[in-house]
């Protein structure tokens, strides 16, 4: 019975995949929104089917895998993933199906009202897969609008770049985030630091970079 | 058009456990108490079914006379598929647990799970202080008694099926009977658990 199933799973797959390869063509020339300057890593992309989830913790600064004296409070907590089919709208903006960022920045430097800083989106419009970094199992550019918990600001835009560069994610996988609205971002520009700047190396949790076809 | 896409949806559908696909788990909460008199958990976020992100917090925490909280965040991600996995965390302020008996002002609790592997790493302890001894970063469920009360355990990491549980504080309330001790209750604070298979 079981393999019976098997191979009706296998036949109904491959008949999906040939009636939408179509759909799935890479489309090299697609882009998304720039907020910032040029990167070292994260500048050359494909518009294509991704999908990536996930979260855990950064140490910023400095944002290397080490953590920080837990005492100093500086580190930042996540969860975030983001899906899309790799369409591009008439504006060539790769777009994504849907997503979300949960986003808690710990500094006491960062708060505000005597409480950290919260960051969540409200919509997640665009992705993009980076072709050109040193993440193993995949990367992206993604972004959309956020909220400040904290003060209600709204319809902010962020980007955030992400890395899955194996297992485990602590010490290995790249997260970093901009809202140029706000003046914030957790970035580390050093070309040197693993994986692919501008991430930042998580030193816990995990980014996960999932097969589509 | 429409049509042939839900024919096309419908041929491609085939239950997880037929795929061979692991299926990923994943919790975090903020406070648990569970005694004869108080059953809460709160904030609490939980992996829905089909993945994603989601994300429950609280500015204050107050259960009973038995714990507060300051700025409590639960959130978990995941996804069910080829690649399967799963993190939660949870994070809180400051934190007093029986009247001051424990303290501590920055409790970060991660599980993480992919298939075959999970971990703790990014849990930490911050300023944690109990019975008046100030422990820094405490190896994983390290016990220490309470005279009266019970016993604590602090970074406590128990294995489940597939994955991990890390309670970053963890009280198991007792009580003396003719036989020897009863437990009574038990206070989870900063709670993650992930897994996937």
């Amino acid at each position: 019975m079981m393999s019976n199933l098997r191979s009706l799973a296998a036949l109904t797959a491959t008949v999906a995949v040939v009636v939408l390869a179509s759909s799935c063509e890479t489309r090299r020339n697609a882009v998304a929104p720039r907020m910032g300057g040029p990167l070292a890593h994260y500048g050359s992309f494909e518009c294509t089917p991704l999908k990536i989830t996930g979260g855990g913790r950064i140490d910023y600064p400095p944002g290397s895998a080490d953590k920080n004296p837990p005492a100093s409070h500086e580190y930042e907590t996540f969860g975030a993933h983001v899906i899309a089919s790799g369409q591009v709208d008439a504006n060539g903006t790769c777009l994504a199906d849907k997503g979300a960022l949960e986003w808690v920045d710990h500094r006491p430097e960062m708060e505000i009202d005597g409480h950290p800083l919260n960051l969540h989106a409200t919509a997640v419009t665009f992705a993009e897969k980076a072709t050109d970094t040193d993440c193993s199992d995949g990367a992206a550019h993604w972004g959309g609008k956020l909220r400040v918990q904290n003060t209600g600001q709204d319809d902010l835009d962020f980007e955030v770049w992400d890395c899955d560069n194996g297992e485990p994610g602590a010490g290995h996988d790249g997260f970093a985030i901009r809202v140029d609205a706000i003046g914030y971002e957790v970035m580390c520009p050093d070309p040197d630091l693993p994986p692919a700047e501008p991430t930042c190396t998580l030193t816990g949790g995990n980014r996960q970079f999932h097969p589509t076809h | 058009m429409r049509i042939a896409s839900m024919i096309i949806l419908a041929l491609m559908w085939v239950p997880a456990s037929v795929r061979g696909q692991a299926t990923a788990s994943a919790e975090s909460f903020g406070v648990s108490v569970s005694t004869v008199t108080v059953n809460q958990k709160t904030p609490s976020a939980v992996l829905p079914a089909d993945g994603g992100t989601t994300q429950d917090q609280a500015g204050a925490v107050t259960v009973a006379n038995l714990v507060t909280a300051q700025d409590v965040f639960a959130i978990v991600s995941g996804s069910s598929d080829d690649a399967s996995d799963a993190v939660s965390n949870a994070t809180l302020g400051s934190v007093s647990i029986l009247g001051g008996l424990i303290t501590a002002d920055g409790v970060v609790a991660v599980a993480t799970s992919t298939l075959g592997n999970s971990n703790a790493d990014g849990s930490s302890l911050a300023n944690l202080v109990v019975n008046g001894v100030e422990l820094e970063d405490p190896a994983p469920n390290t016990r220490v008694d309470l005279a009266g009360v019970g016993y604590v355990v602090l970074n406590e990491q128990i294995p489940t099926d597939g994955g991990l549980t890390v309670n970053m504080i963890h009280v198991v309330l007792q009580q003396p009977t003719l036989t020897g001790l009863r437990t009574t209750g038990d206070i989870v604070v900063g709670s993650a658990s992930s897994s996937v298979n």
